[in-house]
């Protein structure tokens, strides 16, 4: 393989979690369980598709390949978007988690990236920052309204976040030759920093409502995929995916659990969301409106 | 040729602009909204660099195509080069005192005037008590029921005083 810019295996990362996910959100649109909310999918899969766009846009050069050809001309395993991101939208406890531990954990990275040595990606992530506060807002207000709700309510979140807790830790996936992009200050700081950052923060968040027993009991989902670390085996015990609490903060000692995705390593679930979302650009490439 | 200095084609590429409506906001300019970045007369092309109001407007190429042939009209035989860019990013403190009462017209409050938004309060339900000022009647009884309306940078209200729903610009 040749030598790949570590800028374009950062930009894909982060451009490809705001892909899919926006494919997946935009799947509310037309079933959501109201209309206020119906909109508010669509919005934020309006959002994310742009941000992808913006973020595939700075990638163009790095890739030699234009911007629709990397949005939707890619083989299943040249996405480099987390596994969490691919995934179903499942019930609305499911779908209310999920968006909430990526638009916290996303927040995190991109207010670390405001300060990238990478102008021209510290000012895209400036403007993107500024549309994914409504994101985050959405997410809390959510969070909130079903973990104080009804019984059912708490009690589907509470299933969502066990099923999306562990595949959300690999967002932070030690990205290929991030030593050079943390160096050169292109990410101003590693993931394993940034997962700690955020670890506390979501920590915080679910002890506030004495869900946090999610960071210590999950369920096994999806397949296993190591970490280069190893820490994460196949078969071993998905009891504890390698969060702790210390003092008085949760920390990540482990492996990740269901990460590969920043290797191209995707499930199932990618498949049928790829057929679906590069349909048109495969059966008429170049197609215009 | 008559001789016509930078200055004034300027001045013509500017006057143009503003005759450059947002489709989803007819009463509003593009320059009135604060979008117009740079305008750059050149000997040969005229650059203009335009800020979305959100990354994901739809109406961007719309308005895009607009402008560049309203510049184009004034332009004579220069080349015309439209873009969109990104830095800075476009926030509502760039809408001029024009552009606010033409969104007042359109039953869109500027809201921003106000205050910080920090004056929301988040209540369990997901209305909130924002006290967004209602461009029909006034009041601050008024609540946001979702920051996510019929545009990507448009969040829905209702105003309690005079029961009536109304947009406003999301904060940026």
């Amino acid at each position: 393989m040749p030598d790949v810019d570590p800028r374009l295996t950062l930009l894909l990362a982060l451009a490809d979690d705001e892909l899919v996910i926006g494919h997946r959100h935009s799947e509310w649109t037309g079933w959501a369980p109201h209309l206020e909310e119906d909109l508010a999918f669509s919005s934020i899969a309006q959002d994310e598709i742009a941000h992808a766009r913006v973020l595939l846009e700075l990638a163009q050069p790095l890739a030699g390949r234009d911007v629709d050809e990397l949005a939707l001309g890619r083989s299943p395993g040249e996405y480099r978007h987390a596994v969490i991101c691919e995934r179903p939208n499942g019930h609305w406890g499911y779908t209310i988690a999920r968006q909430y531990l990526y638009d916290t954990a996303d927040d995190v990275r991109l207010e670390a990236l405001e300060g990238s040595s990478d102008a021209d990606l510290a000012a895209a992530v400036r403007t993107i920052r500024l549309e994914e506060r409504y994101h985050v807002e959405h997410a809390r207000i959510w969070f909130r309204r079903l973990a104080e709700g009804p019984v059912q309510a708490r009690e589907h979140l509470s299933e969502g976040l066990e099923q999306a807790v562990p595949e959300a830790l690999a967002l932070f996936e030690e990205l290929p030759d991030e030593g050079k992009l943390v160096e050169d200050g292109v990410l101003p700081s590693s993931m394993e920093k940034l997962l700690g950052v955020w670890l506390a923060r979501l920590g915080a968040d679910l002890e506030s409502v004495s869900l946090d027993y999610v960071l210590s009991r999950h369920k096994r989902v999806g397949e296993l995929v190591p970490t280069s670390s190893g820490e994460a085996e196949e078969g071993s015990t998905l009891e504890v995916p390698g969060l702790e609490r210390r003092g008085d903060r949760w920390v990540h000692v482990g492996g990740f659990v269901g990460a590969g995705g920043r290797r191209g390593k995707h499930t199932e679930d990618f498949d049928a969301l790829w057929e679906e979302m590069t349909m048109l650009y495969r059966a008429v490439p170049g197609a215009t409106w | 040729m008559t001789a016509t200095t930078a200055a004034d084609l300027r001045d013509r590429v500017r006057r143009a602009l503003t005759r450059v409506m947002d489709p989803e906001i007819p009463t509003a300019s593009i320059v009135d909204l604060g979008m117009v970045e740079r305008v750059e007369v050149g000997d040969q092309a005229i650059e203009v660099d335009l800020l979305p109001t959100f990354v994901g407007c739809p109406a961007k190429d719309v308005i895009g195509e607009d402008a560049e042939a309203a510049v184009r009209e004034a332009a004579g035989d220069r080349e015309v080069r439209v873009r969109f860019v990104y830095d800075p990013p476009w926030t509502t403190e760039r809408v001029t005192e024009k552009g606010k009462a033409s969104l007042r017209e359109y039953g869109i409050s500027p809201h921003w005037e106000g205050g910080p938004p920090e004056r929301a309060v988040v209540v369990p339900l997901l209305a909130k008590r924002a006290g967004v000022p209602c461009p029909y009647c006034g009041s601050d009884r008024t609540v946001t029921e979702s920051s996510f309306g019929p545009t990507p940078c448009r969040a829905a209200h209702f105003c309690r005083a005079c029961r009536n729903a109304f947009e406003g610009f999301k904060v940026k």
